[in-house]
Formats: structure tokens, C-alpha cells, sequence
């Protein structure tokens, strides 16, 4: 499976979707997310091993109480900079289509000399 | 800076490179798009300029209810018409020290020139960047949340495939 089939088939499922949804606000424990879906620990695990597998999301120790397992969003499965960099070239490519257009009307000649 | 951070984008416009300095410099504000996703100040009324030279600096100013507003977008860091153009550039949301790095070239291409972007630095930004903390700048999070919104996107034609097949 393709890094990306697998991380559409983790999010494939509406519960995982939304722990990502909440975990892109900030880490939480596991408790509190199986809390905040009134599920059962265990099962909440289960997804979290998923989403852990697919590489969406990763543990780290919560602080001063080593028990506590944190979950956050990890941002190198979605290609996170090559992400950010698509979005910055799809700004200038806008920009500059649009000074292109203006500095051939204003500046260009209508008909190319031979 | 590290390698592979940066943004790439060409294009070919059909005027000598002096004209094509000219323009892209003095007449920003004319060719540089409006709403949301291009200006700080968003379909506010307002203005892109260059204070043109070596020591230059890129401003924006927009309208607010409580008088005009400038934010510096950058500082000229190469300023050499008709060849090449660089600046510091930061966003709206980036902290004191964060800035990013535009260097802007005009080459001659038959009867033309070639006018690429190259906007570098951005690897740089995360570690300590305000939207790591869940401070979410809105230049940021429309970055982050177009991102979120592709994969969206790539998630829904995803599961429709699947349901197809």
C-alpha cells in the first residue's frame, strides 16, 4: 500500500477523522479522546493504533506523569513543507500569471517584430 | 537556509527585462491581486508598494475603521534592475525574527524575459512558529488549512472511488 492509500484508508473512517480533526488543535491524552467520544479506552486505542501505524499521528510521554501518553498530529506523512512550498508556488504562479498579463498589456508590442 | 525549501516559479512574459523590472517593481500595485488569499488587508481598499532602490522596502497599506494601516512586507536585500530583484520577506503572522527569503530574476529569452520566483526560508519557520503552539496566525492557518483542504478533498474522491467500484 502506498503511503498515501494508507493514510486515506486510516482517515477512511469518521471517528479517526476526527480525532485527527481535534488533534490538529493540540495533543491530547488518549483518556481524554476516548472521552471525548464516549468511547470505551480500549477502543479508542484501537483507532489510535491505526492512525499510529499510518503514520497521521505519533505518542510522546505527557509531561511529569510518564503513564500519561500523549497523541499529536505528526506532519511528515502529508509531505508537510512540500505542502507549504505547493501553496507558496501556487501563490506566486497566481501572481505572476496576473503581472504577466498586465505588463504585456501595458508594455508588450501587439505584434512581434521578424 | 536548507536545501530544497524553497518555492520555484517561472514565467514567460513577452517584454525586455527592463520593462519587466519596471513593471514587476513600480507598478506592483497594479498587477498584484486583491482579496483575501493575496493581501493583508484583504478586499479592504489599500496599496502594494516598493520604496524602489538598494535600501528599499516592500509596505502594504490598508484602510481600517480607525485610519490606514502599513504593515512591511519586505526589505530590499538586492536591488539591481533589469536583472534581479531580492528581498526579506515576512507574512503578517511571523514573529519578530522569522522572515523568508524572495530573490526575483529577469533574464532575456528570445523576445522576452524569463521572470522566476524563488521564495526560500521556509524550512526555518516551523520549529518555533506561532501556529505550533495553537496561536493560529490567519496566514498560516490558510496555509495549513488549504493543505487540510486538499487532502480533504483527495480523502472524499477517495471514498467515492471506493464506493463506485
Amino acid at each position: 500500500m502506498s503511503d498515501l492509500d494508507q493514510t486515506l484508508a486510516a482517515l477512511s473512517d469518521p471517528t479517526r477523522r476526527k480525532v485527527v480533526e481535534l488533534l490538529r488543535k493540540k495533543p491530547r491524552p488518549a483518556g481524554e479522546l476516548a472521552r471525548a467520544f464516549g468511547m470505551s479506552p480500549p477502543a479508542m486505542s484501537r483507532h489510535l493504533r491505526t492512525l499510529r501505524q499510518s503514520g497521521l499521528v505519533e505518542e510522546e510521554h505527557g509531561g511529569e506523569d510518564a503513564r500519561v501518553r500523549v497523541y499529536r498530529l505528526r506532519r511528515e506523512p502529508f509531505g508537510e513543507l512540500r505542502g507549504w512550498l505547493e501553496d507558496v508556488e501556487a501563490f506566486w504562479s497566481a501572481e505572476l500569471d496576473s503581472f504577466k498579463a498586465h505588463a504585456e498589456r501595458t508594455r508588450g508590442k501587439a505584434k512581434t517584430p521578424r | 537556509m536548507t536545501p530544497g525549501d524553497a518555492a520555484i516559479v517561472s514565467v514567460f512574459v513577452a517584454v525586455p527585462p527592463a520593462a519587466a523590472f519596471d513593471v514587476f517593481t513600480t507598478e506592483i500595485d497594479l498587477w498584484w491581486r486583491t482579496g483575501r488569499k493575496f493581501r493583508i488587508g484583504g478586499r479592504r481598499a489599500g496599496r502594494i508598494y516598493f520604496e524602489p532602490g538598494p535600501e528599499g522596502r516592500l509596505f502594504e497599506t490598508f484602510e481600517t475603521g480607525s485610519g490606514t494601516r502599513t504593515f512591511e512586507v519586505g526589505k530590499v536585500t538586492t536591488w539591481e534592475p533589469p536583472n534581479r530583484l531580492s528581498l526579506e520577506w515576512r507574512s503578517v503572522n511571523f514573529k519578530a525574527k522569522q522572515k523568508t527569503f524572495v530573490d526575483v530574476t529577469f533574464e532575456p529569452m528570445r523576445d522576452g524575459t524569463t521572470v522566476t520566483v524563488r521564495h526560500a526560508g521556509w524550512s526555518a519557520l516551523p520549529a518555533d512558529h506561532p501556529a505550533r503552539h495553537g496561536l493560529e496566525g490567519p496566514a498560516f492557518t490558510r496555509m495549513l488549512g488549504s493543505f487540510w483542504g486538499d487532502l480533504m478533498t483527495a480523502l472524499r474522491e477517495y471514498v467515492a472511488r471506493s464506493d463506485d467500484s
